[in-house]
């Protein structure tokens, strides 16, 4: 598309306009905010339990948002959860994107038994809800880092290849495609450079919208104990642990509450946003 | 349309089948022994030899699987090692709570978001508009461990209006059901908004226009009924997984479903249950699934051709 | 001259887009009489479909901007009409056939709903009354009447474009637009379409604006055309005037653009250039750049109608006046 048309379309969205600086509000202070605060995320402090918020009348030295119930400076923790649960979803969508594509394409250009196949896969993995699909496996092959991101990708590649699938389906038939195969392209070549090219607009814009809903995820697993495991902190189970204490404490759910949803409307605002900018169908103003 | 449905049937036994063996193989994976759990601590070698015989264990795993499987087809889906009760009566107790909360969910979701929808789509760019997509980004932001504590925290610990867990009465299903039903009615909202511009861009809205028919009726009759195609099967996946488990907010919520259920068999390791539960999970997705189809093609005349 | 039902004066229209405003319109100025068949012929971007759609005031709200002019209803500004009284004019007085049958039904109603419709509404049938005339105007466009509880995607293209018509002539509007009714089907198709166009526009005495880009449906069933360019009417007048003395360079070109059956044959003439892009209009006359008998002056002004004889307009700086 025209990149005039796109820049355009950009300024005068009002999600992508807020999500994009949202999104890079949210990235900076996830990545640099910890640099800053000069607690261990870990280390227990006994004498310094429930300490409530200080705000900024220490300066950058106090418990911003307080302590929680391990003495643990909440503002660190937060910062510090937010990264791994960045970090999770970035790897874990682009992973999504690189089977899902790869596949995609596979099953798309060759069809028939390949096709069949893979197009199973892809009905079995969406017979069992995302989640329920996650807990049991986390639950059976243990809970780590690797095997957070390994589920989390297992049960979200499928949206990506049957999109990517349908879409090689149509292009696969089209004058420029049959004109290469004429010239005597491989399969390779087209599959790679000349049919991926046309669908990298469709995975930019799942992509994009996958990055809050995978936050999410990663939260709900969290929260039930499957997903980052304690004392590492993670907003999910941050929530977990402070929901023992939400009448007395409340800041301990509420401080990795708000922040996980300001994370996922950042990067929901985002996605929706790009796919408003790229969205090939949209012609009025 | 008997064929088309004797071939969705076919289609969904055969994942069924794939994910059975999914299950199975995934629960070997995690390997222990049920028959100690089963037994009492310190049972002798005797006992255990012979409860591994009476499950079968001492078999090689295909014939594991094969009398799994004949099992589930007589209704019988294992013992669980957790409440060493069959796992078929488990389910049983616990489905009623889920079909429940479905229903509550459905109706939260349903009843003001299919309106939202269409007025957002037809009003495109208006304030209205802006609105209902905001509304619908905040929902699809508000994870359900948010949603479900910040719910809690605002009605039951604050205004003090509604219990925060159990299942005796009315009152408790409602927060779990707004949890539930808050991100439902966004996406309602989203799908609604956009099949309604899709449809409003069609020639034959125009050619409707052409006939004389009023804005109104257009919209709430005539596109409508297009824009419907879309709700009708998010609300049918949507059943689908909150059937088959809902699991934080039945969790948060102390809510007694199979989501719930899956949360403690997990933490049990209760492995016996889990692989029967992904398959009734699976069972249950699918065959919404497929009447969801079966209702699509009583909307959309031109569903039952393909 | 008879009562005319509909003018079109000076119609301005433009869409914008992202990229540019396009300029479908330039200053139409068009008129339709009792009972009269007008042929309204150009290139697809001349600004056809636009001048259809304006009449019933359809233009999409979201991109169309009408800058000047006016159409008028029995003397009545269409764009100063009411909602009621626009819906009583859209279907009922005034209806329209859309160019593609496939995408002009609702795939989710049955045929008979979307023909029994029209009739609720403007002759507000009870439900089963319209539903029998619904029917018996099927059987009239020669589809069954049993198929009333079909849906759409059960008819092929033509029988769809019946459908159509059907609906179009439900209640015996006094104008009938069809906007290129035959370009999607196939040429045997066509001719039966056609033939039952004409048929029934006879028979009710409807006035009838065909627009189109085949001169042959307009010498088969108009008297009267009008030859758009760029988003004006350049040439106007009698079918049979206007086809044996084009006047204008752009007439005579679409002409002799056609094979001709009888006489030697001869090679076909194309037209040099290309159509005006409607994003960038040339100045003066907008056909001057493809125009052989250019002159200086028509590459700055606009040429206006012109009188050749009653039965003969034209918009061209060469044509000689009163011939």
């Amino acid at each position: 598309m025209d990149k005039r048309v796109i820049l355009n379309r950009m300024r005068r969205n009002p999600f992508f306009v807020v999500g994009s600086i949202a999104a890079v509000v949210v990235i900076v202070l996830l990545v640099f905010g910890p640099m800053l605060i000069d607690f261990d995320p870990e280390a227990n402090s006994l004498t310094e339990r429930f300490l409530p918020p200080e705000g900024f009348s220490k300066g950058l030295d106090g418990h911003i948002l307080g302590t929680d119930q391990l003495g643990r400076d909440v503002l660190i923790r937060l910062l510090i959860g937010g990264r791994y649960s960045l970090m999770i979803a970035f790897i874990v969508v682009v992973l999504q994107v690189v089977v899902g594509t790869i596949l995609g394409i596979l099953a798309g250009y060759f069809g028939g038994i390949v096709d069949s196949i893979i197009m199973r896969a892809c009905e079995v993995f969406l017979a069992i809800p995302n989640l329920i699909l996650a807990i049991a496996i986390m639950a059976i092959l243990g809970t780590s880092l690797v095997n957070l991101i390994a589920v989390l990708t297992f049960s979200g590649w499928v949206n990506c290849c049957k999109v990517t699938r349908n879409n090689v389906r149509v292009i696969k038939n089209q004058e420029f495609v049959k004109a290469s195969r004429v010239l005597g392209a491989g399969g390779y070549h087209i599959m790679f450079r000349q049919i991926f090219p046309n669908v990298t607009t469709h995975i930019i814009i799942l992509a994009s919208q996958r990055i809050g809903m995978t936050i999410i995820i990663e939260a709900a697993l969290s929260f039930l104990q499957l997903g980052i495991q304690p004392p590492t902190p993670s907003w999910g189970n941050m929530i977990s642990a402070g929901r023992m204490y939400m009448t007395t404490q409340p800041w301990l759910v509420f401080a990795p509450g708000i922040a996980l949803m300001i994370a996922a409307l950042a990067f929901n605002f985002l996605g929706d946003g790009i796919r408003d900018v790229l969205d090939p169908k949209r012609t009025a103003v | 349309m008997l064929k088309y449905i004797g071939k969705r049937l076919l289609q969904t036994l055969l994942v069924l089948f794939i994910v059975s063996i999914f299950a199975f193989a995934l629960i070997h994976m995690a390997g222990g022994n049920p028959a100690l759990l089963l037994l009492p601590d310190g049972a002798s070698d005797e006992a255990i030899k012979a409860m591994e015989h009476e499950l079968g264990l001492d078999q090689p795993l295909y014939i594991q699987y094969i009398q799994y499987m004949i099992g589930v087809f007589q209704g019988d889906l294992g013992m669980s090692t957790a409440y060493k009760i069959p796992v078929a009566d488990i389910i049983a107790e616990r489905l009623p709570y889920s079909i429940k909360l479905t229903m509550g969910t459905v109706l939260v979701g349903c009843s003001l978001c299919i309106p939202l929808g269409i007025i957002a789509g037809s009003n495109r760019g208006k304030p209205v508009d802006f609105f209902a997509m905001f509304f619908a980004l905040l929902g699809n932001s508000m994870s359900a461990v948010w949603l479900a504590v910040l719910n809690v925290f605002v009605f039951s610990v604050w205004l003090g209006w509604l219990p925060s867990m159990g299942a005796e009465s009315f009152s408790n299903i409602i927060l779990p059901a707004l949890t539930l039903g808050y991100p439902m009615a966004a996406e309602i909202t989203r799908v609604g908004r956009s099949g309604m511009i899709d449809t409003l861009s069609e020639d034959y809205i125009t050619a409707t226009y052409a006939k004389g028919i009023s804005r109104r009726v257009v919209n709430w009759k005539y596109a409508f009924k297009n824009a419907l195609i879309p709700i009708i099967t998010l609300v049918g996946m949507s059943i689908g997984s909150y059937l088959a488990g809902a699991v934080v907010v039945e969790t948060v919520f102390a809510w007694p479903g199979i989501g719930q259920l899956t949360n403690q068999a997990v933490g049990n390791r209760d492995y016996q249950l889990v692989q029967s539960l992904l398959l009734v999970s699976a069972a249950l997705f699918t065959l919404i699934n497929l009447v969801v189809d079966i209702i699509n093609s009583l909307v959309d005349p031109r569903v039952s051709l393909e | 001259m008879d009562e005319k039902i509909l003018e079109i004066e000076d119609l301005v229209v433009e869409y914008k887009t992202e990229r540019a405003t396009v300029h479908a319109l330039n200053g139409v100025d068009l008129s339709l009489s009792k009972g009269e068949s007008l042929g309204l012929v150009g290139e697809s971007g001349a600004g056809k479909t636009t001048t259809a759609l304006s009449i019933l005031n359809l233009l999409p709200e979201a991109s169309a901007v009408i800058k000047s002019g006016d159409i008028r209803y029995h003397g009545k500004s269409v764009f100063r009409m009411n909602d009621k009284e626009l819906q009583s004019m859209r279907g009922g007085k005034i209806s329209m056939i859309f160019q593609n049958p496939l995408t002009a039904l609702n795939p989710v109603f049955t045929v008979g709903e979307q023909i029994a419709v029209v009739l609720r509404v403007h002759q507000g049938m009870s439900r089963k009354a319209a539903s029998e005339r619904a029917k018996e105007l099927l059987e009239m466009v020669g589809i069954a009447g049993y198929r009333i509880k079909d849906y759409p995607h059960q008819f092929s293209g033509g029988m769809r474009q019946r459908v159509g018509i059907a609906a179009g002539l439900a209640c015996n509007p006094e104008v009938l637009i069809a906007d290129e009714p035959t370009t999607a089907l196939d040429v045997t198709i066509q001719a039966q379409i056609l033939e039952l166009m004409k048929e029934l526009q006879t028979k009710y005495d409807t006035s009838l604006l065909m627009i189109t880009h085949n001169l042959g449906i307009i010498s088969e069933l108009c008297q009267k055309v009008a030859v758009m360019y760029a988003g004006r009417i350049i040439e106007y007048g009698t079918v049979r005037e206007v086809f044996k003395h084009p006047m204008h360079p752009y007439t005579a070109g679409l002409l002799n653009a056609l094979p001709k059956l009888e006489g030697p044959r001869e090679r076909l003439v194309a037209i040099p250039g290309r159509v005006a892009d409607p994003q960038d209009l040339p100045d003066g006359c907008r056909f001057h750049p493809r125009c052989e008998g250019c002159q200086a002056r028509c590459k700055e002004e606009i040429p206006p109608m012109v009188r050749v004889n009653d039965d003969h307009y034209v918009a061209c700086f060469g044509a000689k006046e009163g011939i």
